[in-house]
C-alpha cells in the first residue's frame, strides 16, 4: 500500500446529488513516511490523493470518512473534536465512518491527522460562510460561523449549516483556510467523554466476532504447532462425520504483503500459519469436532528450538562483539580509565498480545471477489494479501472494519484475514474463523525475547563516562523484510537514544539471534524491552555513583536544548527534563518511605511525546510479595486534544506495562509455545492493578504527539528501580518472580 | 430436546446439544452477541452473565444446567444504558476497546447486589476474575464506587 502525502493539503469539494458537501483530504497512516518526513504534510510528491472525506449532509450531520480503526484509543472521539473545533459545530453531530485502507498504529492517529482534519473542518466552514454571504448578498467578512450556523453580524441573521450545504457544495474550498488561534479553542484541550461508551456498556457494539451473516458457517482451525510446519496427513473423514460438520480441509500458508511498506526480501518469513480447518454450523460444533482431529505435521528445523537454546545463543552473542550500531568517543579507552565500573546482564521474554477479543475474521469469497468483516488495524494489508492469495484483483476485496477488541499491534498482521478468505473460498460459504484463546496465544506474532549485556564506567567525580550495550534478539525487521536490510534496521534500536546522546563514550552493538518464532509489533515495540534495560542499568549507575537517581538522571540530560536523534524526530531536552521533574514533584520524590517501600523513576521519549513515571512499591522479601501502590505519570504530548482520553491511554499503557513487569512470558519447547490460556499466560488483573495512577499532562501548544504507546516503556523500569530502593534487590529480567525479591539468591534457570 | 429457561425476564426455549455452553447458545443460537467469548475456561470473565442472580461464566456453563433458571445478560440490564452501573461506567468514561466491559459490568452488578457499598478489597475480590487488557481497572473501581453512591443517594431520597 503506497501512501502519498501531498506537499500541500489540497482540498476539493463536490456535491453528491446536491445533498451533501464533501471535502476530500489526506490522512497519513504510514509511520515510515511520517518518520522520514517528520511531518504529516510534507512529501516529495505533489499529487493529491485523498483517502478521507469530510461530509456535511443537508440533514445536519457531519461525517468523517476515514480509515482510523477504533480499538479503544478513542479516535471516534478525538477526531470529531478536531473537526468540530474548526467547523464550529456541535461535536456530537460529527461521526467517524470507517472508510479506506489506512493503518491504525504507531500512536499516529491524532498526530498525523491533526493538521489535515483542522484544515478540512476550516475549509468547510469557509465554504459555508461564502454560501451564506451569497445568499444574503453581503460581504463574507461580515459573517461569522458559530455553533452550527452562519451569522450575519450586523443583522444577526442566521442560517444553519444544514440549509447551506447545497449552496456551499458548489464552492471551491481553500487549500489553506484560516485556522483558529489555539487560544480560541473551545473543544481541543477539553476533557470529553467517549462517544462509543453507550454501545460498549449495553453490549450493542459490534466487534469482529459479532459479525452475523446469512448462511454463515463457523471454522475452527488446528494450526501447525511449529510456525512454518504443514499438515502431512489428517483424519478428515472421521471428523467430517461429527455432528453439524460441513467440511474439513487443509489451509495453506499464504504470504502476507506489505505491513508497513516492507520489502519482504529474501529470508523474510511473514506468512500465515498452515493448518486444518473444521467448518461447522456453529462454534460449539466446530470446536467439538476439532477435538477429534489427528494431524501429523511436517515440521521445520525450528521444531528443535527451546527458550533455553535461544537464551544461550542470545547470551553468547551479547557477550561477544556485535555489529556496531552506534559508536561515540572511545569506549575502551574511557572505560579503562574509569574509577568505578559496573556490568550487568538483562533479559526479557517473548510476549503475546492477548487482546481480549481473540483473533478472528469473517470472510465471504465469491467467484472473483471477497468481502471481509475484520477487526483490523490495517485493512489495506488485508486486502493486498487476500488479493494475492486468491489471485483476484485488489479492488475486488472489500474490507469492513469492525470495532476492535484490543489491537496492541496484533491486528497489524493480516494472517487471520488471509486464512479466513482461503477457508471461505474452499467452504463455498461465508465463514467466521473463531480462534480459541489457545489458538490466539500459541499463534501470535510475538514481541521478541532479548538478552543485553551492559558495561558502564564512572569517573572519580561520579560522572558517567563510558557505556557499552551489547544486545541480541530475534529481529522483527528481518522477519518481515528478509536478511538484506541494514544492521541498524535489523537491530530495531530506535529506543536506545538514551543515554546514547548523553554519555561521551558510548557504543551500541547488536547481533540478530535467529529464531523460528513469528515476530511482530507489540505496543511500544522495541522500547517495551529496551527501556527496561536502559533505565534500570542507568539506575544501577546512579547507585554506583552514590547519587540520587533523579538528580543523576537530570544531571545526565544537562541543560534544555534540542537534539536531532536520527529517526527524524528531535529530542527536546527541556521537555524531557520537565516531565521528569513534574513526575518527581507530584510523587513526593525524596520524602522518606517506610521500610519495605520504595520509589523508582524512569522516563521515555518517542512517538512525539515525553513521558516520565514514578512507581511506588511495597515489598516483603520474606514472603516474596510485591505490590505496586501507585504510579505517578507525567506526559508532554504537545497539544492534548482530549485530556481525558490521554489519561485513559496513560492508565492503560501503565497497566499494560505492569503486565509484562509482573506477569507475562511466552516460552518455547520443541518449537512450540508452551502457554495456552490466561492460567499460564498471565496478564494484569484488578488485584494486581495499582490502587492509584496519577496522570499529569503538561500544558503545551506544540503539535500533538502520540499517546497509545509512550506510556508503556517506563512502567517496568520504574517498578524495578522502586524495588531496588525498597529492598536492594536489582531486577534484571522480566517478569519479576517471587524468588527475585526474596532474601535467598534466585535459583539459576 | 428443547431446554427452557427465562432470559432477561422472558421465557426462552432452545433445541441444542445439552452440553453446549450457554455462551454459544446466546451468541450463535439466539444471536445475542453482547456476551463475549474471551477464553472458554472461566479465566477472563468476558462471558459473565447472571444465573438466578449469581455472576456466572457462561463459557463453561452447559445449557442443560440452565433449564428452569433465570438468566440475565448485558442486554437485560437495559438497552438504553439507564442501569445505574451502566450510567456510572459512562460517567467515569471506563471503556476503551470495550470488549470485556459486558462481563465487567455483569460482575459489578452482582457485587453491588450483595454488597451495596463495597470496599476496594471487596472490589478486588469480586472483579479479579474479569480481565481488561486495555487496563481500565482504576476507572472500573471508581465506577463501582460511583454506582454504589448513586444507589445510596437514591435510597436516601426515597426514605
Amino acid at each position: 500500500m503506497s501512501v502519498v502525502v501531498p506537499r500541500r493539503v489540497f482540498l476539493k469539494s463536490s456535491a453528491v446529488a446536491g445533498t451533501a458537501l464533501l471535502v476530500p483530504f489526506h490522512l497519513s497512516g504510514n509511520p515510515r513516511a511520517h518518520k522520514a518526513s517528520g511531518s504529516s504534510t510534507s512529501n516529495t510528491s505533489g499529487s493529491f490523493s485523498p483517502n478521507a472525506w469530510l461530509e456535511l449532509s443537508s440533514g445536519g450531520d457531519v461525517k468523517i470518512w476515514c480509515g482510523k480503526s477504533e480499538m479503544g484509543q478513542g479516535v471516534r472521539t478525538s477526531l470529531p473534536m478536531i473537526v468540530a473545533e474548526e467547523l464550529g459545530c456541535d461535536w456530537a453531530s460529527v461521526n467517524v465512518v470507517q472508510y479506506g485502507d489506512q493503518l491504525t498504529g504507531g500512536s499516529l492517529s491524532v498526530r498525523t491527522s491533526y493538521d489535515n482534519l483542522r484544515k478540512a473542518g476550516a475549509a468547510a466552514r469557509e465554504m459555508l460562510i461564502s454560501a451564506a454571504a451569497r445568499e444574503w448578498y453581503v460581504e463574507r467578512s461580515t459573517c461569522r460561523a458559530e455553533n452550527g450556523s452562519v451569522i450575519h453580524l450586523s443583522t444577526q441573521k442566521r442560517l444553519p449549516y444544514a440549509q447551506l450545504v447545497a449552496l456551499a457544495a458548489g464552492i471551491s474550498p481553500s487549500a489553506d483556510p484560516p485556522l483558529k488561534n489555539p487560544s480560541d479553542f473551545k473543544l481541543i484541550g477539553k476533557s470529553t467523554r467517549r462517544t462509543d461508551s453507550l454501545a460498549k456498556v449495553t453490549g450493542a457494539a459490534k466487534f469482529g466476532l459479532d459479525t452475523r451473516l446469512s448462511g454463515m458457517l463457523i471454522a475452527s482451525v488446528e494450526r501447525s504447532p511449529v510456525y512454518g510446519g504443514t499438515p502431512r496427513r489428517f483424519n478428515a473423514d472421521e471428523v467430517k462425520s461429527a455432528p453439524h460438520v460441513r467440511a474439513v480441509f487443509e489451509v495453506k500458508s499464504a504470504h502476507l504483503t506489505h505491513q508497513f511498506g516492507e520489502t519482504s526480501g529474501p529470508g523474510s518469513r511473514n506468512y500465515s500459519c498452515a493448518g486444518v480447518a473444521v467448518v461447522a454450523d456453529s462454534t460449539w460444533a466446530a470446536v467439538q469436532a476439532r477435538k477429534l482431529l489427528k494431524v501429523e505435521w511436517n515440521e521445520p528445523p525450528s521444531a528443535f528450538e527451546t527458550t533455553a537454546s535461544l537464551r544461550e545463543k542470545m547470551l553468547r552473542f551479547a557477550s561477544e562483539p556485535g555489529t556496531i550500531i552506534r559508536n561515540d568517543g572511545d569506549f575502551e579507552k574511557a572505560h579503562a580509565s574509569a574509577a568505578k565500573k559496573i556490568d550487568a546482564v538483562y533479559e526479557v521474554p517473548f510476549l503475546a498480545h492477548a487482546t481480549m477479543e481473540p483473533v478472528n475474521c469473517t470472510a465471504h469469497v465469491r467467484s472473483d471477489s471477497c468481502e471481509l468483516w475484520a477487526p483490523t488495524q490495517i485493512p489495506g494489508a488485508a486486502a493486498d494479501s487476500i488479493a494475492s492469495a486468491l489471485g483476484i484483483p485488489r479492488e475486488r476485496v472489500k474490507v469492513h472494519v469492525t470495532f476492535i477488541g484490543g489491537g496492541f499491534g496484533r491486528r497489524l498482521i493480516q494472517d487471520y484475514a488471509v486464512e479466513a478468505a482461503l477457508i471461505s473460498r474452499d467452504a463455498g460459504a461465508p465463514v467466521q474463523v473463531v480462534w480459541s484463546r489457545e489458538d490466539d496465544i500459541r499463534h501470535d506474532f510475538y514481541r521478541p525475547a532479548a538478552c543485553h549485556v551492559l558495561q558502564a564506567g564512572l569517573d572519580a567525580q561520579g560522572q558517567l563516562i563510558s557505556w557499552r550495550h551489547r544486545g541480541s534478539s530475534p529481529s522483527i525487521e528481518t522477519f518481515f523484510n528478509g536478511t538484506g536490510i541494514s544492521p541498524r534496521a535489523a537491530a530495531q534500536v530506535d529506543s536506545l537514544d538514551f543515554p546514547a546522546l548523553f554519555v561521551p563514550n558510548f557504543r551500541l552493538e547488536f547481533t540478530v539471534a535467529e529464531s523460528g518464532m513469528p515476530l511482530g509489533y507489540w505496543r511500544s515495540v522495541d522500547a517495551s524491552g529496551n527501556q527496561f534495560v536502559i533505565s534500570s542499568f542507568f539506575d544501577e549507575a546512579a547507585h554506583a555513583a552514590g547519587r540520587d537517581p533523579l538528580e543523576f538522571l537530570l544531571a545526565a540530560f544537562g541543560p534544555a536544548r534540542k537534539i536531532p536523534v536520527g529517526s527524524g524526530e528531535t529530542l527536546d531536552v527541556g521537555r524531557r527534563r520537565n516531565v521528569i521533574e513534574l513526575a518527581a514533584q507530584e510523587s513526593g520524590w525524596g520524602r522518606p518511605m517506610p521500610s519495605g517501600r520504595g520509589r523508582g523513576i524512569a522516563a521515555a521519549f518517542g512517538w512525539g511525546s515525553y513521558v516520565a513515571q514514578v512507581a511506588e512499591v511495597t515489598c516483603d522479601a520474606d514472603k516474596g510479595t510485591l505490590r505496586v501502590d501507585r504510579v505517578v505519570c507525567a506526559i508532554d504530548c504537545g497539544t492534548a486534544v482530549n485530556p481525558l482520553g490521554v489519561k485513559a491511554q496513560m492508565e492503560g499503557a501503565i497497566n499494560f506495562g505492569l503486565a509484562q513487569t509482573l506477569k507475562s512470558a511466552i516460552t518455547v519447547s520443541g518449537g512450540r509455545v508452551e502457554q495456552s490460556n490466561f492460567h499460564d499466560y498471565e496478564v494484569l488483573r484488578m488485584s494486581d492493578a495499582p490502587p492509584v495512577i496519577d496522570v499529569h499532562i503538561v500544558p503545551s501548544a506544540e503539535p500533538p504527539g502520540g499517546c497509545g504507546e509512550p506510556g508503556v516503556p517506563p512502567a517496568a523500569p520504574a517498578v524495578a528501580n522502586a524495588i531496588f530502593a525498597a529492598t536492594g534487590k536489582r531486577i534484571r529480567r522480566l517478569p519479576i518472580r517471587a524468588a527475585d525479591l526474596g532474601r535467598r539468591p534466585a535459583p539459576a534457570r | 430436546m428443547a431446554i427452557s429457561f427465562t432470559l432477561n425476564g422472558k421465557p426462552q426455549s432452545v433445541d441444542v446439544s445439552p452440553d453446549m455452553p450457554l455462551l454459544w447458545v446466546l451468541r450463535d443460537t439466539l444471536n445475542m452477541t453482547g456476551t463475549k467469548f474471551g477464553c472458554g475456561m472461566a479465566l477472563c470473565g468476558a462471558c459473565t452473565v447472571h444465573i438466578n442472580g449469581e455472576a456466572t461464566r457462561s463459557c463453561v456453563t452447559a445449557i442443560s444446567s440452565v433449564a428452569g433458571k433465570k438468566v440475565t445478560t448485558i442486554e437485560g440490564l437495559s438497552a438504553d444504558g439507564s442501569h445505574p452501573v451502566q450510567q456510572a461506567w459512562m460517567e467515569e468514561d471506563v471503556p476503551q476497546c470495550g470488549y470485556c466491559q459486558s462481563g465487567q459490568i455483569m460482575s459489578a452488578v452482582a457485587l453491588l447486589s450483595k454488597k451495596p457499598n463495597p470496599t476496594d478489597t471487596d472490589i478486588d475480590d469480586a472483579m479479579s476474575g474479569n480481565i481488561c487488557r486495555c487496563g481500565t481497572y482504576q476507572r472500573i473501581r471508581k465506577a463501582i464506587h460511583r454506582a454504589a453512591s448513586m444507589h445510596t443517594a437514591k435510597a436516601n431520597s426515597a426514605a
